[in-house]
């Protein structure tokens, strides 16, 4: 743990929402994640095949996005590492152009207890918006909270 | 020279499983996730929850099957099982469980399970992606 205080389980309420950041996704940052995950379909590496496509151009990797905006959400609200992931369901609506900026909107759905007593379980509905309002990916993620220390379950 | 093989929604066979190559997962994968996504996290030797499902994605293309032509990635559904490590070797393995014709493309559903050197479960779901159909005067793609 770090000393930044972070939200519980017990203070997040149904409801809450959260806006996070933006962030402009860049030509470097297509290229360092293809780099590292081995991802080098020419949707999102060749330029000139990328020209006489449906896109006119390179796109970021979905897989980019989510993952950004996984960082843009984590700053956007106030829980507090550590947080694990359960499962999401997820939507690639549209396409990320190098130089869009992105920021994430996200809403907690629902809440309940967990199997073990020192998490909680929270829904977030999340929505990644472009510059011009436009959703370009959205869906629902499931992730253990920890619950404050003496009110565990 | 001989033309690229490229693997399109007509070679697709539903039930095909295919088993990537490993990757060891190290601190220097980490810090650049974490670093190019913003992820805080206390703990240098654990693997950020979507880093596995990335690695995945270029494991994919270095199978003996032709790259397939992705058009688009549609949709997931994904659960996280256990946590990786520093140090953990992830492969995956993938399996087709349908495939549509949808105009004049294809949609293909993929059922993917990220395994650890100990064969456990570490993430696994299913995938929805957009495929090109074989261009008319394009000859069949080889199998293997």
């Amino acid at each position: 743990m770090n000393g930044e205080p972070g939200a519980c389980y017990e203070d997040l309420r149904v409801g809450d929402e959260y806006r996070s950041p933006g962030r402009t996704v860049t030509e470097a940052d297509i290229v360092l994640f293809a780099g590292l995950s081995g991802d080098y379909n020419a949707l999102h590496t060749d330029a000139e095949h990328m020209k006489a496509s449906q896109f006119g151009e390179r796109i970021a990797h979905g897989l980019l996005v989510l993952s950004i905006q996984q960082g843009l959400l984590e700053r956007g609200r106030p829980v507090g590492p550590p947080e694990v992931l359960v499962g999401i369901k997820w939507r690639f609506k549209g396409p990320v152009k190098i130089g869009d900026t992105i920021h994430v909107r996200g809403r907690i759905t629902a809440k309940r207890d967990s199997d073990k007593p020192e998490w909680g379980v929270v829904t977030i509905e999340r929505q990644v918006v472009n510059q011009l309002g436009e959703v370009v990916q959205e869906g629902e993620s499931e992730q253990l909270v920890e619950r404050r220390a003496g009110s565990r379950a | 020279m001989s033309e690229i093989r490229q693997f399109y929604f007509e070679d697709v066979e539903v039930g095909r499983v295919l088993e990537t190559p490993a990757m060891t997962l190290t601190e220097t994968h980490v810090r650049l996730f974490a670093g190019l996504t913003e992820q805080r996290g206390d703990d240098p030797r654990a693997v950020p929850d979507f880093l596995p499902l990335c690695v995945s994605s270029g494991l994919g293309w270095r199978v003996s099957q032709p790259p397939l032509v992705v058009l688009a990635f549609m949709s997931f559904e994904w659960q996280f099982l256990r946590p990786t490590r520093v140090g953990d070797t992830i492969r995956s393995v993938s399996r087709t469980v349908t495939k549509r014709p949808v105009k004049e493309v294809g949609v293909v559903v993929e059922a993917r399970h990220i395994l650890n050197q100990r064969d456990e479960i570490v993430q696994s779901g299913k995938l929805t992606l957009l495929v090109a159909r074989r261009p008319a005067a394009s000859a069949p793609a080889a199998r293997s």
